[in-house]
């Protein structure tokens, strides 16, 4: 059986830093540590020329930082997979590097104990956050959104229902589609709309769509 | 756990030296390095701080902050975070913080000295 090595860029300002993971990382016989970067630029750089299949990001550093890295390690198409070092859980952030693509965020003070099984659960496809692999990744993402949603958002006087029939509109909907939805008269509908005209100052449906869309005026779902 | 925090994240510290048993001096060597730099950076901040300079002190207490989680040394990463926080909220940065993480890396480098000898401690600096 022959056993494949996990080739690991290290990509962290702080010489002290990459020299502490290295050494932890070298310790283990199925990693070998290929390269160290010192800022962003370089971090792709290497991630070209070495063609690692693990990236260790640091988020925060000079030149091109971690973030746009990812963004432009995404866009490259690398087949790298990359591994977020973070000083702390900003969920704002965690969320963020996953959309980039992202397969795992560790905390620096947790690197020594986990970063192993975290580039072990990586190479095996998986997802690792808060200290483990993810087995549902879509919750995750889920959960992330709602806690980093901006609350409360402006509602401009709407009610509930009034926000649901905008929430329609932006969709496309008619009133009639609106009505058979919430099981109410078309009449009913179009007091709604005129309501909602009046509060916001618009015109039309096209109108309103637009403000909403440019207010991100959309009715509050569960979990909100 | 509240109150039971040590200045040295022992299983960080155990780990460490196990993976790097092998090299009994390069394990001493990190940490006099990280000793080194923290004290470095600790002056950098106190002549930022002298004149407010609020993004170098940001970034030079993160890359504090930064060393300090990955080698184990958390109450040294605490001090450091704050003081990146504040910089980041442009608050004014006083020289109590600053002695704060001059306590924290001398009773770091005192542990240190004690666990791995005096060769832990970089030039001119003692463990008292």
């Amino acid at each position: 059986m022959t056993t494949h090595t996990t080739r690991v860029l290290i990509a962290d300002d702080h010489p002290v830093v990459r020299v502490g993971l290295r050494n932890m990382l070298q310790a283990d016989p199925g990693i070998r540590v290929v390269g160290e970067a010192r800022d962003g630029v370089e971090a792709l750089e290497l991630a070209r020329n070495l063609h690692p299949d693990i990236l260790l990001l640091d988020l925060a550093m000079p030149n091109v930082a971690g973030m746009e890295a990812l963004r432009e390690m995404t866009a490259g198409n690398l087949d790298t997979r990359t591994i977020v070092l973070t000083g702390l859980i900003d969920k704002r952030q965690v969320l963020e590097a996953l959309q980039l693509g992202a397969r795992g965020v560790v905390l620096k003070d947790a690197a020594v104990e986990h970063l192993a099984e975290c580039i072990r659960a990586v190479m095996q496809g998986q997802y690792w956050l808060e200290g483990r692999p993810v087995q549902n990744l879509v919750q995750v993402l889920r959960d992330l959104t709602t806690q980093t949603a901006p609350v409360p958002r402006k509602t401009f006087g709407l009610t509930a229902r009034e926000l649901e029939v905008v929430g329609l509109i932006t969709e496309g909907c008619t009133n009639k589609d609106i009505a058979r939805t919430f099981g109410i008269s078309e009449e009913t509908v179009k007091r709604h709309l005129t309501n909602i005209f009046n509060k916001l100052g618009v015109g039309n449906r096209l109108e309103l769509a637009l403000f909403a869309l440019n207010h991100s005026l959309l009715p509050v779902t569960e979990g909100q | 756990m509240p109150g039971t925090e040590t200045l040295l994240t022992p299983e960080v510290f155990d780990q460490l030296q196990e993976a790097m048993a092998a090299d009994r001096a390069g394990f001493t060597g990190l940490y006099r390095d990280y000793l080194a730099d923290a004290w470095r950076t600790l002056k950098l901040l106190r002549e930022a701080a002298r004149q407010q300079r609020k993004d170098e002190i940001r970034d030079k207490a993160h890359y504090l902050k930064s060393s300090s989680l990955v080698l184990g040394a958390r109450m040294v990463a605490r001090h450091a975070h704050k003081l990146e926080e504040r910089a980041r909220a442009c608050e004014l940065i006083d020289e109590l913080l600053l002695d704060r993480i001059a306590d924290a890396v001398t009773e770091v480098q005192a542990e240190l000295a004690e666990r791995l000898g005096g060769g832990v401690l970089p030039a001119g600096r003692t463990a008292a």
